[in-house]
């Protein structure tokens, strides 16, 4: 009996271990195929035309390293990634400190509207990107809400308007930062919802002030939704160009922007610009990877 | 060359299907009749396919072509849209089959030699004859019509006289320090161009190694200047208008627009405006060539250009055209057909480097 049972049991397991994979790799199959035909393939393609193995013009083509060579050695094209860097680290550490506050407050402070508020706070991403961008134009120019308000007010002469409000890369910052600042606030609303309270009471118990529960208790624990949000603004600022050909002018000039010129503008240089396509690529992997460790919450409690 | 491959057509072909088909016709009908039948089945069929800027489509160009559509109801031009000509390009390479585009002046040599377009039949355009003749010319490559011209304007300066006082009439207020952050570039490798123009190179279209160069350094050093590098008349007029740019690499338009609220003027440099004109290219292997040739036929017709000119505010390759503005005509010179070229301007032209000016113009806008 007991080895029927043994014999029944070891059968349903075998049955398991056939069934998931196959349940598994149908669900998994469309997906798959889906990532390999638009993600991976055009990936194939760009970095195919970065070494002029292929290219869309007319032209002699063949193995050729010249344009990473010029790419690393060049400096123009990496000084303008090291500027896009700058902007993003900017915009992301910026967008944090702003949204830390603000999903701290909904989610510890008990209050029972806190989903009508997040509701509040998501509620931009119901108008378009574009929209949401150009209304911006409108509050920042030189005939804009800001210089308005000041030449009414008397701070400011209408002949001596803030100018360097748009057009500028404080522009390009200000305004990305209000697009992306509900995208990091959701993540570390997650991370301080899910808190373990009894942990704080536990803290409390034992003499801690709220102060310094919360840099020793809270604060690492929400650490995940920190790197969460800090990644969600980071990655796609970095190649980001809708925004400073907007409100960016001259000097909101990123790298987003160049590698859409090289393939669209003035004259075809599909190999350069798939050269900073495959350069942005490759770092941002690189950086996801770096920055993934820290999304695990039990490692960051563990320490 | 065109009516001899007509004729070699409608013998081997034509004739056949007109055997085939019209059994009456070898029965012993009389020859118009023939003939009727012969227009009938070797009518070229389908729309007509343009490739074409944004904006010269159904919705805002339409009068410009509505004399085609009238006499080919069954052949309406359908629109797919071009950002620039190297996008057109991309486009054609990929698989896209226009019956015609419109690149500008300074490419028809570039898709001449690529053999991607074909010569037009100049018998065939009843319009050509009243086409600015230094325009048409510009159209030819090895003596033959591959771009028939249409719009065209000046590359000029457009400034705020209430706020700019400029030194001299030259290109040099675009890269004025006293007014930084208050000047406007055309994103174009053509700011190569001007910068040589105004460095005084004797071909700036075609810089050598060390011109280039210097051109590219200067243009990067008087960057700082610059708050706002155009690709868009839109965007252009939203920062003028704003008060956010005074100074501004311009087209004659731009100044029709920004003169109904602003004191501005447009100069014309003394190292001279550059001429810009669209000329429309005769796609190779069109099913569609009498179409097309009648499509641009129509564009060229007095009347579409003045259409133009009143609504688009370039000006148009036909001569007998006058704009209902009297300071579109005066800006854009229209009395004077040479006001395009030499010695008053430079008409704008193949750059043989073109690859070289795109990367270091590219570079400029990185530094």
């Amino acid at each position: 009996m007991a080895v029927t049972e043994a014999g029944s049991v070891a059968r349903a397991r075998a049955r398991r271990r056939f069934r998931l994979p196959l349940a598994t790799t149908g669900l998994l199959s469309l997906p798959l195929v889906w990532l390999g035909i638009f993600f991976l393939a055009p990936i194939a393609i760009v970095a195919a035309y970065s070494f002029n193995v292929y290219s869309l013009y007319p032209g002699a083509h063949g193995f050729t390293l010249s344009a990473w060579h010029d790419f690393l050695h060049g400096g123009v094209y990496l000084r303008l990634f090291w500027k896009s860097v700058k902007v993003s680290l900017i915009v992301s550490v910026m967008v944090v400190a702003l949204a830390y506050p603000l999903a701290y407050y909904l989610a510890l402070s008990g209050t029972k509207r806190k989903y009508v508020l997040l509701l509040l706070l998501i509620a931009p991403f119901l108008t378009s990107y574009l929209l949401r961008v150009l209304a911006w134009k409108v509050i920042l120019g030189n005939q804009g809400v800001i210089n308005s308000f000041l030449f009414s007010t008397g701070l400011r002469s209408p002949d001596h308007p803030i100018s360097q409000l748009l057009y500028s890369r404080f522009a390009v910052m200000l305004v990305l930062a209000y697009i992306w600042l509900p995208f990091v606030a959701l993540p570390i609303f997650v991370s301080l919802e899910t808190l373990d309270r009894s942990l704080l009471e536990a803290a409390s118990d034992l003499g801690a002030s709220r102060r310094w529960a919360f840099l020793r208790v809270t604060l690492p624990l929400s650490v995940p939704g920190i790197f969460a949000g800090f990644l969600f603004v980071f990655i796609p600022t970095l190649g980001e160009f809708v925004t400073p050909s907007l409100v960016g002018g001259a000097s909101g000039y990123l790298y987003g922007n160049q590698i859409v010129d090289l393939f669209g503008a003035g004259f075809p240089d599909w190999e350069t610009g798939s050269v900073l396509s495959i350069f942005l690529l490759v770092v941002v992997a690189a950086l996801t990877v770096v920055f993934s460790r820290f999304l695990r919450t039990g490692q960051v409690a563990a320490r | 060359m065109g009516k001899h491959e007509e004729t070699e057509q409608l013998s081997r072909e034509r004739l056949l299907r007109l055997a085939a088909a019209g059994g009456v016709g070898l029965l012993g009908t009389r020859l118009g009749t023939a003939h009727a039948a012969l227009e009938r089945l070797g009518a070229e069929s389908g729309r007509l396919k343009v490739l074409d800027w944004a904006g010269y489509e159904n919705d805002g160009g339409q009068p410009m072509f509505a004399q085609y559509v009238k006499t080919h109801p069954n052949n309406k031009p359908q629109f797919s849209y071009m950002s620039n000509e190297s996008d057109a390009l991309a486009k054609i390479h990929a698989g896209l089959k226009p019956d015609l585009f419109r690149p500008y002046v300074g490419w028809v040599k570039y898709f001449a030699q690529s053999g991607l377009v074909q010569p037009w039949t100049p018998s065939l355009l009843s319009n050509l004859k009243h086409l600015n003749p230094f325009m048409v010319k510009a159209g030819q490559y090895n003596g033959k019509q591959y771009g028939i011209p249409d719009d065209w304007g000046f590359d000029a300066i457009l400034y705020r006289t209430d706020k700019v006082k400029p030194k001299a009439r030259s290109w040099g207020l675009i890269f004025d320090d006293r007014y930084k952050g208050r000047i406007s570039w055309f994103d174009d490798l053509n700011m190569l161009t001007v910068a040589g123009l105004y460095l005084g190179f004797p071909r700036p279209w075609r810089q050598s190694d060390s011109e280039l160069k210097k051109a590219q350094q200067f243009l990067i050093k008087k960057k700082k200047n610059v708050r706002l590098i155009w690709s868009s008349e839109t965007n252009l007029w939203e920062a003028f208008g704003q008060g956010d740019i005074w100074i501004a690499y311009a087209w004659p338009n731009d100044w029709v627009q920004m003169k109904k609220k602003l004191k501005v003027a447009y100069m014309r440099p003394r190292e001279k405006p550059v001429a810009w004109v669209g000329m429309f290219m005769l796609l190779k292997d069109t099913p569609r060539k009498r179409l097309a040739h009648a499509y641009v036929d129509t564009w060229s017709s007095k009347k579409s250009a003045k259409w133009l000119e009143d609504n688009y505010g370039y000006g148009h390759a036909n001569v007998l055209a006058r704009p209902s503005s009297s300071d579109l005509l005066k800006a854009l010179q229209l009395t004077n057909p040479r006001a395009v070229t030499e010695p008053y301007a430079h008409l704008d032209r193949d750059i043989p480097r073109r690859a070289t000016y795109a990367r270091l113009w590219e570079e400029v806008k990185a530094s």
